[in-house]
This record gives structure tokens, sequence and C-alpha cells, in this order.
């Protein structure tokens, strides 16, 4: 699971870095405004804990044995945000202590093993364990199923990753620079092993020691002192995101100045100028989303520079309105749920 | 008084418990509780003889570890850029001799760099050689088939053979990987942890994860050593095998019981911290001073990255 460094380009690795930014940004907020100055030590010993736990054999079927990861445990007993901390430390000290698992690629294996999978997992978690008390069964099974669903999801993000690399980097000639292998083979190959061999074992070690607390100190399952998931306890002032999102829908159009498109978004033609050819799955893609209203954000009869930017700001307006909107709802609804729990 | 004493009769008694249990010699040393003992040692060790290195009079561990640090990066993300095999070659010769002046033994670095790597990094490009994984000119023809084969969505072309960019590709990739790795060991290897620690503060990463990244550190030591009295306490009550399931019940229970004791620690910790007047705020005693040569090491090594980066492009 722990991408080395040289599979995947430094291009890769800098935009996965750049969207681990602000989600670890957000952890530690969170994590400090719930937990304050115990926040320090319990991070670093939740951080000391998984580097230990990713130590341990665990004997499996056929006589040898394997690692667990545990991101799935930490999740479910500290909560997704402070396991995401817990995470990034244990993989920063594999990486620069220990030289395991790359230093360039430590974004990568971040976002795989610190972001996508606590979340997954804790979700999946919270979808079966729901209101159930913390001794119940669904509890050990919602873990168990958790660990799995998110070191499963761990494996398909490292997939994707290092298939894309044959994609995007290769020279002249067809040789590919970084990982060679397309997303055909990549993903197959990462899937099975994680959904036969990794995942079950992920299940049974999350599952078991969710367990082994049940019967020998439930309250560390309910611990709502050491959880982070819960509302934060003081009211955050959002105003200068606000002012930042209405800044950033009026400065879309910029995009219009540069030539070329996003990087990443290219059409089908793009990408056939840019590597040579098109990849089939984006040929079959290409034309099943006809439908949006405003195709490439644009509106028949709007063609001049100055409208297409009003056009460009008009769905930037609208686009953000619509994730705010949802944004709104959701929080109603958990607002909702939390009166109706209390 | 053919009894002896102080003997009780029960004592006596043969118990077939110890006899009967069938130990296959894999559990003797192949057992999880052995691989994890050792695996533990191991950690133990390695960061001994690491600490040792580190204090050795040699190039790098002269330089300022900020600099060290801020080169290591870049000279990985410089690796990154490489598309020829040839500067590839030359960049990995020129670590083996920053290795060889920072005084580590070369053949551990052989064996951590290129043992490893290809033993793991070797395997998996292993298929890319062939034509059946990726197509493209080829090299060596190993057999024909009467007809393309077509299993599922799987194709093997009528003639199988070696390509010439699989073989690129294969050495490309083992090479980059093995610079890479011998990049990261050699800062490993010579730079002791609070100062590599106190170095990430270069890189303007905030304090407060300095502090975690450092406690932490330490913390595992223990964690590590609770563990291994856990699996050696197992061991040594153990006759013979147990089946894998109890095994498994074992091993997660450890876990538990882990993160119970963790739970435990840093709560005791953060008490001990709150009566010695943590505010909130960590503070670092150690300070750390450019000299001249870490400027001169800093100039040096953007000037290898440009020339070797300028011999790639050269090349095409």
């Amino acid at each position: 699971m722990h991408i080395p460094d040289g599979y995947l380009s430094p291009s890769t690795c800098a935009a996965l870095g750049a969207a681990m930014l602000p989600a670890w940004a957000g952890a530690v907020g969170r994590v400090k405004g719930r937990i304050k100055s115990r926040y320090v030590p319990l991070m670093a010993i939740g951080a000391a804990f998984s580097f230990t736990i990713m130590m341990y054999n665990v004997p499996i079927p056929g006589g040898t044995t394997a690692h667990a990861v545990g991101g799935g445990l930490l999740a479910v007993v500290l909560g997704p945000w402070a396991a995401m901390i817990c995470i990034t430390i244990a993989l920063a000290i594999q990486a620069l202590l220990f030289g395991d698992g790359g230093v360039w690629t430590f974004t990568a294996n971040c976002f795989n093993m610190a972001l996508v999978l606590p979340f997954v997992a804790y979700g999946v978690y919270r979808l079966i364990s729901a209101k159930s008390a913390p001794g119940s069964a669904r509890r050990w099974v919602g873990a168990a199923a958790g660990g799995y669903a998110g070191l499963c999801a761990a494996a398909l993000c490292a997939g994707v990753e290092l298939g894309l690399q044959p994609v995007f980097f290769h020279t002249a000639g067809g040789v590919p620079l970084y990982c060679p292998y397309p997303l055909k083979v990549s993903i197959p190959a990462m899937m099975l092993a994680h959904l036969v061999v990794a995942g079950p074992l992920e299940a049974v070690v999350t599952g078991f020691v969710v367990r082994y607390l049940q019967s020998y100190n439930v309250a560390l399952l309910d611990n709502r002192a050491l959880s982070t998931d819960f509302q934060p306890s003081e009211a955050v002032s959002y105003r200068k995101l606000w002012w930042a999102l209405g800044a950033m829908a009026i400065l879309s159009p910029l995009g219009l100045l540069a030539g070329g498109d996003a990087w990443g978004e290219w059409g089908a033609a793009d990408l056939q100028k840019l590597v040579g050819f098109i990849p089939a799955g984006l040929k079959r893609m290409t034309g099943t989303w006809s439908f949006a209203p405003f195709r490439d954000y644009s509106l028949p009869g709007f063609d001049s520079f100055g409208s297409s930017a009003l056009v460009y700001i008009f769905c930037a307006v609208i686009g953000a309105g619509i994730i705010c909107l949802f944004t709104y709802f959701f929080g109603r609804f958990q607002a909702l749920e939390r009166k109706e729990r209390n | 008084m053919s009894e002896p004493r102080c003997v009780p009769s029960w004592l006596q008694e043969k118990t077939p418990a110890v006899a009967a249990v069938p130990v296959r010699k894999r559990s003797l040393k192949g057992g999880f509780v052995e691989k994890t003992l050792h695996a533990i040692a191991e950690v133990m060790k390695n960061e001994v003889f690491s600490e040792s290195l580190a204090s050795r009079q040699g190039l790098l561990q002269g330089l300022d570890p900020r600099a060290k640090l801020v080169s290591v990066l870049f000279l990985i993300g410089t690796v990154g850029l490489f598309h020829h095999i040839f500067p590839l070659v030359l960049f990995n010769l020129w670590l083996f001799w920053l290795a060889k002046s920072s005084r580590v033994p070369l053949g551990v670095f052989t064996k951590r760099v290129w043992i490893v790597v290809p033993l793991f990094t070797g395997i998996l490009v292993l298929p890319v050689l062939f034509n059946v994984v990726r197509p493209g000119t080829p090299l060596l023809v190993l057999f024909h088939l009467s007809r393309p084969l077509t299993l599922g969505y799987w194709t093997i072309p009528a003639e199988v053979a070696i390509t010439r960019q699989g073989l690129a590709a294969a050495a490309l990739l083992m090479l980059r990987v093995g610079a890479s790795v011998s990049l990261a060991v050699l800062l490993t290897l010579t730079t002791r942890w609070n100062a590599l620690i106190k170095a990430l503060g270069a890189l303007r990463i905030p304090a407060i994860f300095l502090s975690v990244f450092e406690m932490t550190y330490r913390y595992i030591f223990l964690l590590l050593s609770a563990s291994s009295d856990m699996f050696l306490a197992r061991r040594s009550r153990l006759v013979g095998r147990a089946g894998p399931r109890e095994e498994r019940r074992f091993v997660t229970s450890a876990m538990g019981s882990l993160w119970c004791k963790t739970a435990a620690l840093s709560e005791e910790v953060h008490g001990a911290m709150i009566s010695r007047g943590y505010a909130g705020t960590p503070r670092s005693m150690l300070r750390f001073k450019m000299k001249l040569s870490d400027w001169a090491w800093i100039i040096l090594v953007i000037f290898t990255a440009i020339l070797f980066i300028g011999g790639d492009r050269v090349l095409g």
C-alpha cells in the first residue's frame, strides 16, 4: 500500500499534496478546537500506536502472516479527523526516520491512507452502528465492515494514481517514465490483493479489537472526550470564507485568458493532441454527459469575451450556490437528527 | 519412605499435555509471535545503528540538518524529472560516492538499496518486459503462437517477446526508485532524529506538528517495548502451537489492550505536561546555524541538479 518514490511523477505528488493541505488544516483546527491542550499528547501517542500496530504480524489462513494497517480502527476509536493526523504522523515517521515509503510520494500515501481510508471506514462504521449502544454487536460488525471498505477504497485510490502514470507520462518513444502499468492492469492488481486478502484481514482485526474493547473497556468506545466527530465546541466564524468564495466566483473568468484547458480537464480531442491517442475508456465516455444545462459553462448567444465572462461568473455563482444549499440542508438534517437523539 | 516428602503426588504424575502437543518445526522460528518480536527488535537495533552512524564524522553528517533535508527533498524531486537511463546511472554512482564520503558502510548501503529495490520493484516490473502486458518494439522474441490468443479482455499476441520499451521502462523505474531510496536512506542514516524533526521547521511546518512528531517518536519505543513484553510473555507461556483462530484472537486482543494503555498514557502525559506549565505552545531548545559549507553544499546540489537535468534534456 505504501507507494515508494519513483512510481509517481512529481506533478502527481504535488497535486495530491495540494489536495491534502486543506484537509490537514481542517483536521488540526477541528481536533484542537475539540480537545484543546490534550491534543498534543493524544495525537502523539495515537500516532505511536498506529505505527506500532502496523508492525504486528497477524496469522492468516495458509500459514503465513501479514500486517494490518489499523487506520479503520483509529477512525473508530478517535473519529476520522484525529485518525487522519495520527496516520499522517505515523507515515511521516516511517518515511523520514525509517526510510520506509516515499518522501515525495508521502502526499499520495497520506491521501490514500490518512484521508480516504479513515473517512470511508468511519462512514461505513457510522452507517452500520448508527445509534446502537457501545456494547452492541452492530458496533463491531460496523467496525469490521468499515475496516474492509476503508482499506479497499484506499487501495482503489492507489491503483488509480499508479494507473494514470503511463497515460500522462511517457517518452516520445512510448517508454513509460514512472509506474508502467495502465489502469486496466493496476486497478485489478491492487483490488484483487486487497479485496481477497488484506481487506478481510483488516476487517477481522478491526472487528476483533472493537469486540475486545467492548468486553474489557467499553468506555473507550463511547469516550466523547477522545472522539472528535461531535459538533465543535464553539461557533466558528465563516465570514472570511464567504468573502473568499465570492472573490473566487468573480475571478472565475480569468481562465478564459489562459490558453488551453485546466490540467486534467481535457476533452477527448485535446487529449489526443497531448498524448497522441484517446484512451479507450474516455472515447466511450465522451458524449454520455450531453445533457448538462450549461455545456462548457456557456450559453448560446453569449460569444464575446465580456459576455462569456458574465456567463462564467453566473455559472460560478450558481455552482457555489447549489453546493452551499446542499451543505445547508445537510447541516439542518444533522441538527434535526442530533435534536432527536438528545 | 519411597516417596519424596516435599513433592506432592499430583506433581509427580506425568502430565501428557506437554508431550501430546505436536511441535512443528515452523512454529519454533516462523510463528507470528517470533516474527513480531523480531520486527520490533529490528526497529530498535536499526535505531541504535543509525544513531551511531549519525554521530560519525562524515560529509553529510557535517551539514546543517535543514540544508540536508531541503537538499534531499530537492534531489528526490530532481530524480523524478529524469527521462533517460544514462543520467540516472551516473546519479546513482554519485550517490554511492556520497555514501562513501559520509562513512556509511557500503555493504549496509547496498543491502538497503540495491537488494531491497530489485526484490520488490524488480518483481513488480517484470511483467512489463513482455509485449503480453504492454505492446512495443520486439527486442527478443521468446516464442511464436499460431494465432493471437484471447482470454477474456486479455489478448496474447502471436509473437511473445521482450520489448525495447518494456526493458527501458523497467530499468528506468528501478534506477529511479533506487536513487530515491538511496537519498532517503542517506538522510535517515546520517541525521540524528531530533535534529531531523527540528529541521522540518525550516519547511514551515507548524511547531505544533513538530512537537507531536517528536513525542510520537519517543512513545513509539515505549509502545514497542510494551508490545514486545506482551508477545514475549505469550511466547514463554506457549507450548506447541495454538490454532490460527486463537492466534488471531491473541493479536487483536494485544492491539485492544495496547489501545487501552495508550489512552490512559495520553491522559497521564497530558496531566504531567499541564503540571509542568504547558500552555499549548511547544518550545524548542535546539538552535541551528548555517555555516559557509552549508551554503556551498546547497549551491553544489543546485548545480548538480541543473547539470543532470540539462544532460537529460540534451539526450532528447
